[in-house]
């Protein structure tokens, strides 16, 4: 107790320099948290969104697909497996896709074209397709009153291939039986802009898809979420599990699939350390100035304790006390200071200078996360900083040899 | 009675060749339990030094120190520590009290490097200020107290963990001359209370006739040793 009473009035001694290594620390610390939370806010949003609304959090395909879609790689697309799929531990929605490309005719002209069939409720539900449609309509399961099934295109199909709403295109590819494929089908919504992912895409019902590669019954994979995102990788390990019989199907995780996105994703992680080095580096620099100044000052001081019976391992002690509860009020103060403006960027937001895309939208508009983490790690960071810095001086003081030090007096 | 103090051949050097001093050479003194002593001599004739090496603050070049029979520079780093936690108390001419602790709490230092419970230690504080004549200044901070008021809490400091001896190096020199006979008078009566042995050193004629044992050094020599009835 009285050693805490020492440290505690020894850092009220110099209240100018103790005000600034606090400062330091304190504005460490506030920056930490803010970036902290601005940076990984920005993150999870972006993961959520595409996962969401492209990879889902798992995949279940068949083994090999993921390396190398072809055609002929397929899943069951039945109610049955789909109901099965639900009820596994964990998994909130699923839909299917069948993913394959064709070439696309318009009056004049043709353009090569990804074609995407998919389940039109489960996919509104689920991904932000809807959203995403920027001329018609969202499309229909069933076929028109013709008998033509309904699509959507991306901008710059619509563009090469001069149709618009209520014009109709044609498809050509190869069914799953190696048959030639082709169909006529109504453009009810164009997608997206024309920088966007799905600006060279044709999205056509599930059925209607199933038809065209002659793929009855089946898709070329589920996008299946949870509840978080974070839960991923447990989500698809759980899944796998579930296939273990069917040797021919596995289950993977988003980063797995999307492992291009996760890559960018985690070297702009890797990039924003730099910038938290840097604060922790500064920080580090300020408070190994001051507390050594502050030992230096006291060698006389030290000089007697010591010479009065003081172990070399109580000096340490001392420095390292004085430089933690410095370095524990300012975690304190810029908690409290920190938490309305962090309050305001997780719950309000930020614009961001660049808009980004990801998966076909923009995202413009970031929050920061409020989170025990986002304000816990960066203490943890100081405190870790400052107790590492602390070794310095402290050791300092306790290799000072009392005579010489009483002679400074 | 064994001696308290015993030192064989003690030699302490600084420099070499042309420029060495000798701080002390081949200094042999016996001082036995109780005893009231003080070191004499002019500025510079080895008094620190002599101090410091009976304190284990400093290494001898040859000879040894012993206390109690124990040979100090066989002692480790911490044992020596611990040693002169215990067994020495150290009185030093420009007070050195911790100046972020009161007075109370500064004597309080020294028992609770020792382990000593709070409550005992409060007790004995408040006991051995009374008798140093500080009762009601206990809580204040040195810079609120007068030079002799600081000395006073220095050897409350030194004493109140019950050492063997009590090293003083010029405890008076920063005084004017009747406080330090003052602090004097009042070290050798808890000298006479306590039976604490008392080594301090002066070049003050003054303070040295307060001694019951005189050691007159020169040049690092021991030139004369008397002992005086009181
Ligand atoms: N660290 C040192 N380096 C060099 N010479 C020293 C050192 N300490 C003391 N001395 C010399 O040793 C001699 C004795 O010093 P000291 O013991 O301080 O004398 P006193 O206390 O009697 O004035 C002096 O000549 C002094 O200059
Ligand atoms: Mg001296």
């Amino acid at each position: 107790m009285l050693m805490l009473k020492l440290a505690f009035r020894n850092i009220l001694r110099n209240k100018r320099r103790t005000l600034l290594t606090m400062l330091s620390m304190f504005g460490g610390y506030f920056l930490l948290v803010l970036s902290f939370s601005v940076q990984f806010g920005s993150y999870e949003q972006v993961i959520k969104f595409f996962t969401k609304d492209s990879t889902g959090h798992a995949q279940i395909s068949e083994v090999g697909y993921q390396d190398k879609p072809t055609l002929y790689a397929a899943v069951p697309a039945t109610d049955e497996f789909y109901q099965q799929l639900m009820a596994q531990p964990g998994v909130t929605q699923a839909t299917s896709r069948i993913v394959s490309s064709a070439l696309a005719y318009g009056e004049s002209k043709s353009f090569p074209v990804r074609v995407l069939g998919i389940d039109v409720d489960k996919e509104a539900d689920m991904t932000f397709l809807k959203e995403k449609v920027k001329q018609g309509r969202y499309f229909n399961a069933q076929p028109d009153v013709d008998d033509y099934y309904e699509v959507m295109i991306g901008a710059s199909v619509a563009q090469q291939l001069q149709v618009t709403i209520g014009d109709e295109i044609i498809l050509i590819s190869q069914g799953a039986d190696g048959s030639i494929a082709n169909d006529l089908y109504m453009v009810v919504g164009i997608i997206g802009t024309k920088d966007g992912q799905e600006a060279r895409d044709v999205y056509m019902p599930l059925a209607a898809a199933q038809d065209f590669f002659v793929m009855p019954g089946q898709s070329h994979y589920w996008a299946v979420l949870t509840e978080n995102y974070k839960e991923s990788t447990a989500l698809a390990t759980e899944l796998d599990q579930w296939l273990v019989d069917q040797k021919r199907l596995e289950a993977v995780s988003w980063q797995v699939v999307a492992d291009e996105f996760y890559r960018t994703m985690k070297a702009d992680i890797d990039g924003g350390y730099v910038a938290y080095y840097i604060i922790i580096f500064l920080v580090c620099i300020g408070v190994l100035n001051t507390v050594l100044m502050s030992v230096m000052e006291r060698t006389g001081e030290f000089g007697v304790l010591k010479a009065i019976g003081t172990s070399p391992r109580r000096l340490f002690a001392l420095i390292v006390i004085e430089t933690m509860l410095l370095a524990g009020i300012s975690c304190l103060a810029g908690f409290i200071l920190v938490m309305p403006f962090n309050y305001y960027v997780a719950s309000v937001g930020f614009a961001l200078p660049n808009p980004m895309e990801v998966s076909g939208v923009i995202m413009s508009h970031m929050r920061g996360l409020w989170n025990v983490s986002v304000f816990l790690e960066p203490a943890l960071i100081v405190l870790g900083s400052a107790a590492f810095i602390s070794i310095f001086p402290a050791l300092r003081a306790a290799r000072i040899v009392p005579i010489k030090a009483m002679r400074s007096l | 009675m064994k001696p308290v103090i015993e030192t064989r051949n003690l030699s302490r050097h600084y420099g070499a060749g042309d420029t060495l001093v000798k701080a002390l050479d081949d200094v042999n003194i016996v001082i036995e339990p109780g005893e009231f002593t003080a070191i004499v001599g002019p500025s510079g004739s080895g008094k620190s030094t002599l101090l410091q090496l009976i304190g284990g603050l400093d290494i001898p070049n040859s000879g040894k120190v012993l206390l109690s029979d124990k040979e100090i520079s066989e002692m480790s780093g911490s044992e020596l520590s611990d040693f002169r936690r215990d067994h020495i108390g150290f009185i030093f001419q420009a007070y050195n009290l911790i100046p972020v602790l009161s007075a109370a709490e500064n004597c309080e230092y020294i028992m609770l490097l020792q382990g000593i419970p709070a409550a005992e230690r409060k007790e004995r504080v408040y006991k051995m200020l009374a008798e140093v004549g500080l009762e009601g200044r206990e809580t204040r901070l040195p810079n609120q107290l007068s030079g002799g008021q600081q000395q006073r809490v220095a050897v409350a400091r030194a004493m109140v963990s019950q050492p063997d001896i009590i090293l003083a190096d010029e405890p008076t020199a920063n005084l004017d001359s009747q406080t330090g006979m003052d602090l004097l008078d009042m070290m050798h009566d808890l000298n006479r209370h306590e039976g604490m042995t008392f080594v301090f050193s002066t070049h003050d004629p003054k303070i040295m006739e307060r001694a019951s044992r005189l050691i007159h050094i020169e040049d690092g020599r021991v030139i004369k040793d008397e002992r005086r009835e009181d």
